[in-house]
């Protein structure tokens, strides 16, 4: 629907305007601050469809305010944002030109609206799944002192990064907030992030098992026979403590516990158990 | 190490901070990729290359989702690894060194996301004048002040600390070495269990297993696990979608997946 509006008329997404765009992408977070966060790079991102779309002083001024209201979302995935920002901003001008009352800062309401769920979606792939599956395997790599570990590790991640940052411009611009609705009426948005969680787990859990090193030395005597105490964990089933210890440490998480506070705590627990002999 | 090693480092910590800021996150801010960059800039490779990969388990949690400041990954990256070179430490030491200049460098990060305050309402005052170049100007302000403040936070550390360092670690008692040694091995438990805060529910707790006893039982390296995954994923996800197709032609009411959005 909205599609067809903006074909049928001169769209202002000429491949210069895309192409600076999506160059403008980049940046988002350069001046991040607390107050509004990455609001000051959504509008750097906007100007070059803001530059061709206003001419008039006052109208200028009304847009770049309106980009610079609070916003955050993962940056991978921003593009898309940008795309239905930019179609939303020339269909309004287009309805005032014909006379038509508009409401700009609805604008602003679908950015919000967009920003959490898709930001959900791109932590999940991007961070929950891309970057674990570089990470796992590169790390495997770089312990045998190999550069091929972080060379992967940076393709594996970057080239969905840069696919879904270019393509998602263009996306976002056709068919903007149309596109998420009709994804998530058949689910597929919901099944893919499903199922990239499933890939994200199978490999941290292949992870848990080689790179958590956790063995004990201690030693006892019962009825004067030696015990060796990580034989009998080694007898129930390989890598039993390095398991039973991430999910200690993923139940602390769940109820609250920070992770610095965790991090300092693992360390001073290491030193005390090595000290009595039991690590 | 030389003035220019030093400075060589700052001008990393500076383009580090940037991958974030100004590079849209392409990773180039982990440890596993500025390990081995300090260490070619101090003619040992491999160390970098394998401090890197040991700071990149421990720091696996450690990401900026959200609007939080996470423990700075750059100045704790290059500052200990730089250190394990320079004062030939091993790696439980070089780790132990990460955590706390990481933590530094956090103060640092919150101090620019406040100071970026500035450059924000110079962009506002930009919007109300209707001028474009002012808002370039007001990004790029907060650019340079995150890659100024890192750019410092290295180059001093890096400079002023090495010997510093060096001389305190070699203070360290033989348990509190044993000790960090002990923990290193344990400190991944902890980027694992806040993936799994990402990634884990009661749904979909079995694959969590399925790729752990695939590495513990049956020894199949990390590259092996993502193979079988990406299996397992496809399949489920081909299943799914086909289920889907056919729930909605015999009941258009279906939508179980479709509401958790």
């Amino acid at each position: 629907m909205e599609n067809k509006e903006i074909n049928n008329q001169e769209s202002i997404m000429t491949p210069d305007v895309y192409k600076k765009t999506f160059w403008r992408t980049f940046p988002l977070q350069a001046c991040f601050c607390y107050e509004r966060m990455q609001n000051v790079g959504f509008a750097y991102m906007m100007i070059p469809a803001l530059k061709k779309l206003y001419k008039d002083k006052k109208d200028i001024s009304e847009a770049l305010k309106r980009h610079l209201v609070i916003f955050n979302t993962t940056p991978a995935i921003v593009s898309f944002i940008a795309g239905a920002a930019i179609a939303m901003e020339e269909k309004f001008k287009k309805a005032k030109d014909n006379g038509e009352e508009v409401d700009e800062e609805s604008i602003n309401a679908v950015k919000a609206a967009l920003m959490g769920p898709l930001a959900g979606i791109g932590d999940s792939f991007f961070w929950g799944t891309f970057r674990i599956i570089g990470a796992g395997i590169g790390t495997s790599l770089a312990a045998k002192g190999s550069i091929l570990g972080a060379i992967l590790f940076l393709l594996i991640y970057n080239i969905p990064h840069l696919i879904v940052r270019y393509f998602g411009l263009k996306i976002g611009y056709k068919s903007g907030v149309v596109f998420l609705a009709s994804m998530n009426n058949g689910g597929i948005v919901a099944v893919l992030t499903e199922v990239a969680k499933i890939l994200g787990l199978i490999v941290v859990g292949s992870m848990c098992a080689s790179m958590v090193t956790i063995t004990t030395p201690f030693v006892f005597e019962l009825n004067g026979t030696k015990i060796v105490l990580q034989e009998i964990f080694d007898g129930i089933i390989n890598g039993i403590l390095p398991l039973g210890f991430t999910f200690i440490i993923y139940a602390l998480l769940e109820k609250g516990l920070k992770s610095t506070t965790l991090l300092w705590g693992i360390l001073i627990l290491g030193i005390v158990l090595s000290f009595l002999g039991i690590l | 190490m030389s003035l220019v090693q030093a400075i060589l480092l700052g001008l990393l910590g500076g383009i580090g901070i940037w991958d974030s800021r100004v590079g849209g996150i392409w990773m180039l801010d982990r440890p596993l990729v500025l390990g081995p960059i300090v260490g070619l800039i101090l003619g040992d490779f491999k160390t970098g290359i394998i401090v890197g990969g040991s700071l990149e388990l421990i720091m696996m949690g450690v990401v900026g989702i959200g609007s939080a400041t996470p423990p700075d990954t750059v100045s704790g990256t290059i500052l200990a690894t730089a250190f394990s070179i320079v004062s030939k430490l091993d790696v439980s030491a070089a780790v132990a060194l990460a955590l706390p200049i990481a933590t530094l460098g956090q103060l640092v990060g919150i101090f620019v996301r406040t100071a970026n305050g500035y450059f924000v309402h110079m962009a506002d005052k930009a919007a109300e004048n209707a001028d474009f170049s002012g808002i370039d100007k007001a990004l790029w302000g907060g650019a340079i002040l995150f890659f100024v403040s890192y750019f410092l936070l290295v180059f001093l550390g890096a400079f002023l600390g090495s010997s510093a360092i060096s001389a305190f670690v070699k203070m360290i008692p033989q348990f509190v070495t044993d000790g960090l040694n002990a923990a290193s091995g344990m400190l991944p438990a902890l980027g694992i269990a806040i993936l799994m805060q990402l990634l884990f529910d009661k749904k979909n707790a079995a694959f969590f297993f399925i790729g752990w006893a695939m590495t513990s039982i049956f020894s199949v390296n990390t590259v092996g696990a993502a193979v079988v995954g990406t299996a397992i994923a496809y399949t489920i996800y081909q299943y799914t979608i086909s289920n889907k197709n056919n729930n909605n032609t015999i009941d258009t009411m279906s939508d179980d997946l479709g509401g958790e959005l």
